[in-house]
């Protein structure tokens, strides 16, 4: 699978899911548990399915306003691509 | 202090409707009379919250044997736990399969015993592999987690590709490819079960070439045959150090087999509460850390990775639950497992299916080659 398509809608695959208490969140999958904190979190948090790939980095773009926007771009795409390769996302 | 364990093995019975030659259960199997109840079960969902872990993995047996598997599946999501139901199917429809997914139900897993029906029915001693695939179908509806579990061994390794192809069409998220590891009724088939080196490689070029072509569709988990390993796995991540498993009549164990091993008592759920059972009972500290390793593992600098390996695996090939785990390389009992190879190696013959028209004519017709799981009182 290549990295998501701009108009892909990244999200939760079946099965997967947050848990854990409210300050420690924790996307859980039927191997295991991800402890997600700073950019990792901010990224799945908005992986609802219903915002856009290209949406979901445009908000990231503005959050971290002096990175790179390519490298943004970049970063996000692999960090997803990783994931749906775990099947724990899917765009 | 010890970290908390991560996950709740629930063994709800061990009832079940198939006879699967490789079943990992112990041989003394717990009797349904002495099974926890709903309310018993319930409290150790919630203890098992509260103590910090994160899954539930429900099996048995067989789980769905159980009447009550709803609200267990229920009780555990209320105590924050990820449900997970290993099962082979049999007991499922698509009402109750819905009743489990409402109850919280977050993934499935169906063994199968092989591709070819025959093989796979021959494999379980009963007729269900048609019933799992029609199931995979209605569990595709529903928004949960899927996995197929395909136990690998002797007898169904040559079609390996043919088995990946098939499991390909029941479309799940992950596939685990796990070769028979010898315990409790595996142990005593062991001959008809272990492969040949040459399936072996063969097994594992395949799965290779499969972990390519599926990537981003089927994720492949595979488990190594640890008698062809170098050095042994770790068996449960390290002997009370991630999982608790309760078996059907509340015994807590860390692992199991553990069981077997002689000299040892374990706690019930009925007597003590989990937290004490993980921080405090002897049972759950005798081979944690590493004050009881023998050499070579005292000195090794693998003792962190894998813990000495197992222990019942040490005790049911030396007779010794204290010495190093003979599927390691190093470990001064390692010719058992030599010799186990070699002789699985001097005969390269796999058997022929065979059907009969009743669980006791199948017994009858194959004591030659293996004993089927069977049923506790």
């Amino acid at each position: 699978m290549p990295p998501p398509a701009d108009g892909s809608q990244p999200r939760l695959a079946a099965g997967c899911r947050w848990g854990g208490p409210d300050q420690d969140r924790v996307i859980l999958f039927p191997e295991g548990a991800i402890k997600l904190q700073g950019t990792g979190l901010q990224i799945l948090e908005r992986c609802d399915g219903t915002r856009t790939f290209s949406e979901i980095i445009g908000e990231l773009q503005k959050e971290f306003g002096k990175t790179d926007p390519e490298k943004i771009r970049a970063d996000t795409g692999l960090f997803l691509e990783q994931l749906q390769r775990k099947r724990i996302v899917d765009y | 202090m010890v970290s908390n364990p991560l996950a709740l093995i629930a063994e709800v019975t061990h009832r079940c409707p198939l006879h699967c030659v490789y079943c990992s259960n112990p041989m003394q199997l717990a009797g349904t009379q002495s099974e926890l109840s709903t309310a018993e079960w319930t409290s150790v969902l919630q203890q098992a919250g509260k103590l910090g872990m994160l899954h539930a993995h429900f099996t048995g047996g067989e789980p769905l044997a159980r009447t009550d598997l709803i609200e267990l599946i229920a009780a555990a999501r209320a105590a924050g736990l990820y449900t997970n139901l290993i099962t082979s199917g049999i007991g499922l429809n698509e009402q109750r399969l819905k009743s489990l997914v409402d109850a919280g139900l977050d993934h499935i897993q169906i063994s199968f015993q092989d591709s070819r029906e025959g093989s796979a029915n021959w494999i379980a001693g009963a007729k269900a592999h048609a019933h799992k695939i029609e199931l995979s179908r209605e569990i595709r509806k529903h928004k949960i987690a899927f996995t197929v579990n395909l136990v690998v061994h002797r007898q169904n390794l040559d079609h390996l590709e043919e088995m990946i192809v098939f499991i390909e069409q029941l479309n799940p998220e992950r596939v685990e490819i796990a070769h028979t590891q010898y315990y409790g009724w595996a142990l005593a088939n062991r001959e008809a079960l272990m492969p040949t080196r040459a399936q072996l490689e063969k097994a594992v070029a395949i799965i290779a070439e499969a972990e390519k072509r599926l990537a981003g569709k089927i994720r492949i988990d595979s488990v190594v045959p640890d008698y062809y390993a170098k050095y042994p796995k770790a068996c449960m991540g390290g002997w009370g150090r991630r999982l608790m498993l309760i078996n059907p009549s509340g015994k807590v164990l860390p692992c199991h087999a553990a069981e077997v091993l002689p000299g040892l008592s374990f706690e019930n759920v009925r007597e003590n509460t989990l937290s004490w059972i993980w921080q405090e009972s002897s049972s759950f500290q005798r081979f944690r850390g590493e004050d009881w390793m023998p050499e070579p593992c005292r000195s090794c600098d693998r003792r962190t990775e894998d813990f000495g390996g197992c222990r019942c695996q040490a005790f049911l090939l030396t007779g010794d639950a204290m010495v190093t785990d003979p599927a390691c390389s190093l470990a001064p009992a390692h010719s058992i497992v030599e010799s186990a190879v070699r002789e699985a190696n001097s005969n390269v013959e796999i058997e022929q299916p065979v059907t009969a028209t009743s669980f006791v004519q199948l017994q009858k017709l194959t004591t030659d080659v293996w004993s089927y799981r069977t049923n506790p009182e």
